[in-house]
This record gives structure tokens, sequence and C-alpha cells, in this order.
């Protein structure tokens, strides 16, 4: 019986997974990732929630995992154009390159909100605004420190940046912002105990398990200042530093305070893929995300026959989810084409 | 410090000619030689076709925010408004003041949005005066149509914002009214937190905007907050806020396309220096505040007592020197009548 | 208990003013009023979302509502589309209407403010109009101020305007037709309404205090009350 074709259009942890999956069944699998590098965003991370994996040895498993399979790997080519003629998909390359499959798994992510929209906050206008990815560059390299090289004293974390907001049309909460900015305020304290850390937030979502119990820790052990408030403005003091706005609610008062960082906890949109690839195919979903078939029970299959969602282009996830999301993705695959491991 | 600019630098719709002019109960009050420049910009020299309408009267603005009118009155008076635009045949409306600007965005929104009020204020508008009117196709502040025609204007002014001494360019604080950018900040040149309709003049003019913390604040006017005496003190700390956040930046003056913001912060820097002794500027004299028009009408050449400068508590002289404005100080208390009319008392602080 | 929340909720701006609060504190961040006033706005739109009647009432009577300055920084700022200044307006027409405005200083002064803006506007045609703006009643307007209030007509002559004259142009006198007209509309619209209640609870309150008080003007000492008083009791 000739071998099934499968595309999966993303190289990310969700796309990694489930190429490396499907390769151990009577399939051909093609893989195609848009950046020179498999791995996707989760690369720009130093160390994940909750437990502070370090990513790099985290995603290394993965992508050694793929790298032992025979699947045809096209990174630097990106997806632009997919239709469904006859069950058979084809697909169109932005090297105008044309390719078939049987099944395709749509696993193009996310990407983050652009702060410069909310210009209120001064992004890309003052250099003492930077966004949580900045961040965590500055943490890869082991150093915090302000755009003239001084270390900071005080940091502003503030969350929901993109999210929540009907100001940008994101109404979504990202799911991932509150945890990591719990995350990046005990990283800051480590290296630098003496810094004072603020963090703005106007709920603490602690949803995971272990993320209540970092909270606890980062105030307990690391001393981290909660205040209930969303930051309304920064501007930028005659002194280059970071005047915010905000109301301490809990206390019912006005705030305003002079910070030498804040860190703008932006939030998790659909990837330009995800919404190009999404609406071609006729699954385009809320805010741009694709849309699977049903929330609980089909999460994986979408209205179209052969069409599979993996990972973060449905939605908000964190790493953990999109993993997992990926395994029962391959099992939806592996059933829709009727496939046997390979012996 | 405003190098790096990602705010869209969209021009809103802003109508080309044709204009139907509504005056300011403020500028007509505190800066009418502001009104009669600009319709005399737009007459000779950009060639524009605007009318001024005696049949006209106040939006009610003022007694809208002050609570003492209604805001079914408020929207039968602005349809009144309409309606004699309509008797013109002209469908572009230009309010000089920043209150109308921010009520007429806020009744059209709602009689978009909840077409039972258009029908009310029909009937109301009907039955009170036997009027009918229409919806106006554009509506554009004289700040946003100076803006349109600055590059234009430049062509023909005799000054720039430099200082004729140094050659630097005039470091400046752009006030933009609360009521013109933060209601519905899509309906600006600009939008609500970088307006560029101030700050695109002054740049095409060669001056230099000036980025302080508290720019966005608002001037304190408050409405009600400076109607009665009693609660005078919220507006006047509003403005203190916004001297003390801009003067390490020491801007040569202050420009406000909202005329009760420039009047406000003239007349406070007075009340502050009279009763604390500070004032903001380094010699001790305060920064000058001007309107748009009469900032425009400066660089183009026109008189500084014709543009009633002198009705400024904060003196302009040392702005004018610095531009290098040509002016005669023995004509600054002059009448129409020709007649040197005694001068006001100097105050002791500024 | 009137139902407040229901007289509230039938007013357009009400509608368009607070869809759902959800506390996040950005209004009463960049508030003016915030910074200087016992003042929350958030705190404002939490008790009035809570259909609480009681708490209503409790705003309607108190200077809170008062000390709103109409800038609009909350409605370029809110993340659920709110605008407490909105709600503000909406709760002040209702404090008025059922006299509960008369219960506060800042609420009381609502008198004076009919006495001046409302009447210029039925009496001139303009809210406010260089011939309103006494230097006695306005010493912060400062010595240029008197001076071109002393000397309006060869001033203003000189800035091109029409100082009370017939005709188009600045300061020029409002014709009786039009003053009709928008005599005609406050009629209908209720705004003369409006202002009757204002009067009427004004001069049973000024009767509480026992402060005299006359049918019109500005020369009585129930308006110097309203417009002078301040307890200074309002500060954080």
């Amino acid at each position: 019986m000739k071998k099934k074709n499968v595309i999966v259009i993303g190289g990310g942890p969700a796309g990694i997974e489930i190429a490396q999956i499907l390769s151990n069944y009577s399939c051909n699998v093609t893989l195609f990732e848009k950046e020179p590098q498999v791995g996707g965003q989760i690369k720009r991370i130093d160390k994940l929630f909750p437990d502070f994996i370090v990513q790099d040895e985290m995603m290394q498993k993965l992508i050694s995992n793929l790298e032992k399979t025979d699947i045809q790997i096209h990174t630097d080519t990106e997806i632009k154009d997919i239709e469904q003629i006859d069950n058979i998909w084809h697909l169109k390359t932005n090297k105008e390159e044309a390719f078939t499959a049987d099944a395709v798994v749509l696993a193009t992510g996310f990407k983050t909100f652009d702060p410069k929209y909310k210009e209120e906050l001064g992004y890309g206008i003052y250099p003492g605004v930077i966004t949580t990815l900045e961040f965590e560059d500055m943490l890869k390299a082991g150093k915090i420190q302000t755009s003239a090289g001084e270390e900071p004293r005080r940091i502003a974390f503030l969350n929901c940046v993109g999210s929540r907001d009907e100001k940008v049309g994101n109404h979504y909460c990202s799911r991932v912002c509150c945890i990591n900015a719990v995350k990046q305020s005990i990283e800051t304290k480590e290296l630098l105990p003496n810094a004072e850390v603020f963090c703005f937030y106007m709920d603490l979502r602690m949803s995971g398990q272990f993320y209540e119990e970092l909270y606890r820790k980062s105030q307990e052990k690391h001393g981290v200042n909660y205040i209930r408030g969303r930051i309304s403005e920064a501007s930028s003091t005659f002194d280059h530093r970071i005047q915010i706005k905000s109301e301490d609610t809990l206390a019912g008062l006005p705030l305003k305070m002079t910070v030498d960082l804040l860190v703008l906890m932006i939030g998790v949109e659909a990837s330009e893929g995800t919404t190009n690839l999404s609406a071609k195919a006729g699954i385009l979903g809320e805010y741009g995300f694709a849309k699977s078939l049903s929330l609980h029970l089909k999460d994986n299959l979408t209205k179209k026959e052969g069409l599979f969602l993996a990972g973060a282009c449905k939605r908000p996830s964190t790493l953990r989810e999109v993993i997992a999301d990926a395994r029962a993705a391959a099992f939806e695959v592996v059933n829709y084409l009727k496939m046997e491991i390979n012996g | 410090m405003m190098e790096k600019k990602y705010w869209k630098d969209y021009q809103r719709e802003i109508a080309d000619d044709d204009y139907f002019y509504h005056r300011s109960c403020i500028r007509q009050t505190f800066f009418p030689g502001s009104e009669a420049l600009f319709l005399k910009i737009l007459k000779n020299e950009l060639g524009k076709n605007v009318t001024d309408d005696p049949n006209l009267h106040t939006c009610t603005g003022i007694g809208y925010h002050s609570d003492v009118v209604p805001f079914d009155t408020t929207m039968t008076i602005v349809a009144r408004l309409l309606s004699q635009m309509n008797k013109s045949e002209l469908k572009n409306f230009v309010p000089s003041c920043v209150t109308t600007f921010g009520l007429l965005s806020e009744v059209l929104d709602t009689w978009k949005h909840f077409p039972e009020e258009l029908e009310k204020t029909r009937k109301f508008l009907k039955e009170a005066t036997g009027r009918e009117f229409k919806i106006p196709e554009n509506v554009a502040h004289p700040s946003d149509i100076i803006y349109k025609n600055r590059k234009v204007l430049k062509g023909k002014m005799k000054y720039q914002l430099v200082n004729k001494e140094t050659g630097n360019p005039l470091k400046v604080v752009e006030h933009i009214g609360c009521h013109y950018a933060k209601i519905f900040p899509e309906n600006t040149t600009g939008g609500a937190e970088f307006p560029q309709v101030l700050a695109g003049m002054i740049e095409a003019w060669e001056g230099k905007v000036i980025d302080y913390p508290e720019r966005r604040h608002c001037c304190g006017f408050g409405f009600r907050q400076y109607l009665i005496m009693a609660n005078r003190g919220y507006s006047v700390a509003n403005t203190k806020k916004k001297f003390e956040s801009m003067q390490p930046y020491e801007p040569d003056f202050v420009v406000a396309n909202c005329p009760g913001c420039a009047m406000f912060m003239d007349r406070w820097q007075y009340t502050i220096a009279e009763m604390e002794g500070i004032t903001y500027d380094k010699n001790k004299r305060g920064i000058p505040v001007l309107t748009h028009e009469e900032m425009t009408g400066l660089l183009l050449g026109y008189n500084p007592w014709d543009l009633g400068l002198q009705v400024h508590q904060v003196q302009v002289e040392p702005l004018l020197d610095k531009i290098g404005v040509v002016y005669n100080p023995d004509d600054k208390y002059v009448g129409k009548s020709g007649i040197k009319l005694s001068e006001p008392q100097r105050p002791k602080n500024i | 208990m009137p139902d407040y929340f229901l007289q509230l909720s039938k007013d357009v701006r009400f509608t368009e003013g607070l869809k759902a609060c959800m506390n996040c504190g950005i209004c009463t961040a960049i508030c003016p009023a915030a910074e200087f006033y016992k003042y929350d706005p958030r705190r404002i739109c939490d008790a009035v979302q809570s259909k609480d009647n009681e708490r209503i009432e409790q705003l309607l009577k108190s200077d809170t509502i008062w000390y709103c300055g109409q800038c609009m920084s909350c409605k370029t700022r809110c993340p659920r589309g709110n605008a407490p200044a909105l709600i503000i307006s909406v709760l002040r027409k209702i404090s008025q209407e059922t006299g509960l405005f008369a219960e506060s200083e800042k609420g009381r002064q609502q008198l004076a403010i009919k006495r001046t803006i409302a009447e210029n506007i039925v009496k001139t045609g303009y809210c406010v109009h260089l011939d309103h703006v006494n230097p006695k009643l306005h010493p912060e307007q400062g010595p240029v101020w008197e001076w071109y209030f002393n000397n309006a007509q060869d001033v203003t002559d000189r800035l091109g305007a029409n100082y009370n004259k017939d005709g188009p142009g600045a300061l020029r006198k409002i014709s009786k037709e039009n003053l009709d007209e928008i005599e005609r509309i406050f009629e209908v619209t209720g705004a003369t309404l409006l202002h009757k209640k204002i009067e009427r609870f004004s001069k049973l309150k000024a009767e509480e205090l026992k402060l005299s008080f006359d049918e019109t003007g500005t020369n009585n000492e129930y308006f110097f009350h309203v417009y002078l008083k301040n307890s200074d009791n309002h500060n954080i």
C-alpha cells in the first residue's frame, strides 16, 4: 500500500514533537519552518516556569529526537497557500514550490503583541521600557542593566500588555504572562538582590501546578512587591528614568513611581502564518487563531477533513500543554490515515 | 527624545475647502485676534472659502460639561448650528473651540450608534424651531486645517521657530486640549498619545518639540472646577503640575490649540507667582503661552499687537526677541482709535 | 428607596459609559481629580455597577461626584471601553433632578453655575462673554485682563472683533431671533425644567441654612455662600 504523505507546517515544539512521533508510522513526513532553524519562539526563553529548567536543554531533547528521524525538514521556507482538492491538500511555499499531502498539521503557533500599539507606555520611544522577551535576553546574558549600562535599582513588571484590552482588540487573557512575571521577578532578585521589584497586576492567574507556590515563594523568600493596579502611562523623566502612573487599588489611592526599567508582559496573538493559512483553509477562529472542531473532544480536528491542529495556533498555551497537544494531534492523524507503526 | 516614532502618522480626513466657521466663547473673549487671524489666513493666504455666520451661538459645551445643560438640550442646540450650516449649503463644520470639537464628536457618535437619539433630536428641533438638519460631512478643528497647510504656510513665513542669535531651534511645549484628543482618539491628527497636529506645525517650522512627563496632563480647566471660585485650587494645581514637570527642559514657549488651555496656562503662571513667588523660567518672567493662530500669525509676520499678544499676562517680548520679530513697543497698548491707552499694572513677581 | 440604578440606565451616556468594570484602576491612575481630591473614579464605577441603590444614593448626596473635571483621560485608557466621566455626568443629572445635589457643599454650587452660565446662554447666546468675566470675581485673571476689560471696545476693535454690535465677528451681539430659538429649545428639551428644579431645591436649602435668597441675580447671601465656601475637607 502506498505510503501516505503528511505535512507539518511549523517547526516549534508542537511541530517538532508531532513530526517526530509520526515518523514512527507508515507515512512520509515533511516539516516546514519559516525561520533558518527549528525551535520556535520558546528559543528566546532562558529558563522555563514553574521549575526553572533550562529551555535550551529541554528543547535540545526534542530537537535531537527529530534529528534522529529521516524526516525531510525545509527551513527558511514558509507555506503561503493551502487548498484541499478531492481529499488531497495542495500547498505552496514562498519559493513558489508546490507540495501535496493526505494530511496536514497546522503547528504555526503564535506571535507576541507589539507594544508599540500601546503608545502611552512609550515602548520604542523610551529605552527604559522593554518587553519580557528582551528581558529574557538579559537573563540569558546573566546581566540586567539599563540602556546606559547601569544596574537598575527599581524594576517594574506590567501584566496584561496587549491582553484583556479592548483598546487593542484583544479581549482575552494570554495565559502565560502572570506566571512569567513571577518567574522573572524571582530571577531579577536572584541577580540583583538589592533591587526593588514591583509587579503590577489586575489578577494573579496562578492557574497551573506549582504556580501558586512560586508566587508565595517570590514574596516570602525574595521580597517581590505586588501592586494590584494597571499602569496607565509611562513617560521619561529628565534623567531618563521611567515615570509610571497607576492606582494601588487595594489602598484606593493613585500611585506614581519612578523606575529604572519597565518590563512589559506582552501578550500572545496568532502568528501571521496561523491567521493566513487558517483563513485560506476556511478554519479561521476568533482573533485570527485557528478554530478546532470542538473544544473538549475534537480539539485537534478541524471542520476540514485531513487538516489537524497542534499547539499554540489555537490559543495562548504553555509549553507543557503544547507538547501534550502535539501528541494528541498525532493520535488523530494516525487514526485518520489508519496507519500502522513501523515494524 | 522623540526620535523613534511608531504611532500611526495617519492623516485623518480634514476637509480641503468650503468651511463653515463656528466661533468659540472662550477664544472670542480672550483671544479675539486669533479668530480674526484664522479667517484672514484661510481667505488671504490660502485662498479658501469660509463663512462667518452671525446667526450662530454657543454650542453650550461649557454648560453641558458643568451639568446645567441637559444632553438632550445640547444635542438640539448642536442640531440648530448644523441646520444653520445646511442653509449656507456647506458641509464642513469648523469649530474654533476644542470643547465644541469634542462635543461634535460625541454627539455625532451618539447619533450614529443610537439612531433613536438622532430621531429624538430631529423631533425636538422641529418642535422648538421648525428647523431640520443634516449630518456634516467633515468636522475639523482650525488647528487641523493649519496643520494640513503647514508646508504651504511655511513658504509664506517671514520667521521660523529658531533662536535668531544661537541658530538653535526653539524648544516648544505643545499642549493639546483634552477634548480634542482624548474622547475619540481616532478622530484626531495622530491619536491621543503623541498627537501630531501641533507637533507637525512646530517641526515643519523648524522648532523642537519637548516631551516631558506631564505632557498629556490636563491643564485643569475642569469646567465647574474653574467656574466656581471655591474650586479654583483644583484648576491651578493641574497647571502647576505641568509647569513643574516642563521646567527642567527650559521651554521657550508653550502653544495650545484649545483657547481655554492657552488662557489658563498663561494666567495661572501669574497666580502662582503672586501667591508663592515661583516662576518656571530662569529669568523669572514666565514662559509665554500662545494660541496656535498666534504662533502661525507671528511667523507670517503679522504685527504682534494686531494679533492680540498684548492681552496675555505673561509678557511675550522675550520670545519675540528670540525669534527676531520686529515690533514697536510703543504700539503695544494702543487701541483701534490710535490713542495710547494707560498701561496695565505690573505684577510683583512675574 | 428609589431605583436610582434604573434611572441611570435610561440615559444613553450610561450605556456608553459603563459596560463592565474589572476594577483595574487605570482610570484612577490617570485622573487629575484623583491626584488632588478624595476621589477615585474606579470606586464610583464599582459602586454603580453593584446596582446597590443605597450606595448610589450616598454618591448622589456627596461631594464626591462633583470633583471630576471632565477631562476624559479615563475614557482614553479604559481597557473595557468604559468612561467614568460619562457616568459622573449621569449621576450629576440624577442628583439635580432629585434635589440631592443640595445636600453637599460642591453640589450646592450648581445654583451659581445656573445663575451664571445657563442664564448667560439664554440672555446672550454665549456661555462666557468678555462682559461676564468681571475682574472682581476673577482676581486670578491678572492686571492685564483688568486693563483689557476696562478698554474692551478700543482693544477688541483693533483685534478685529465686533464687540456687542450687530453682524458677524467675535463678541458680536447675537440677535433676538436666535436667542428666542435657543430659549424655545431649552423649554422643549427640559433645560428650563432642570433650571427650575435647581432653583427650587436651592431655595429650600437656603431656608434651611438661614441664608438670604433672591430669586435672581448673583448678589445675595446664598449665591456667595455656594460660590465661595470651601470646607477644605476635600483633599487626600
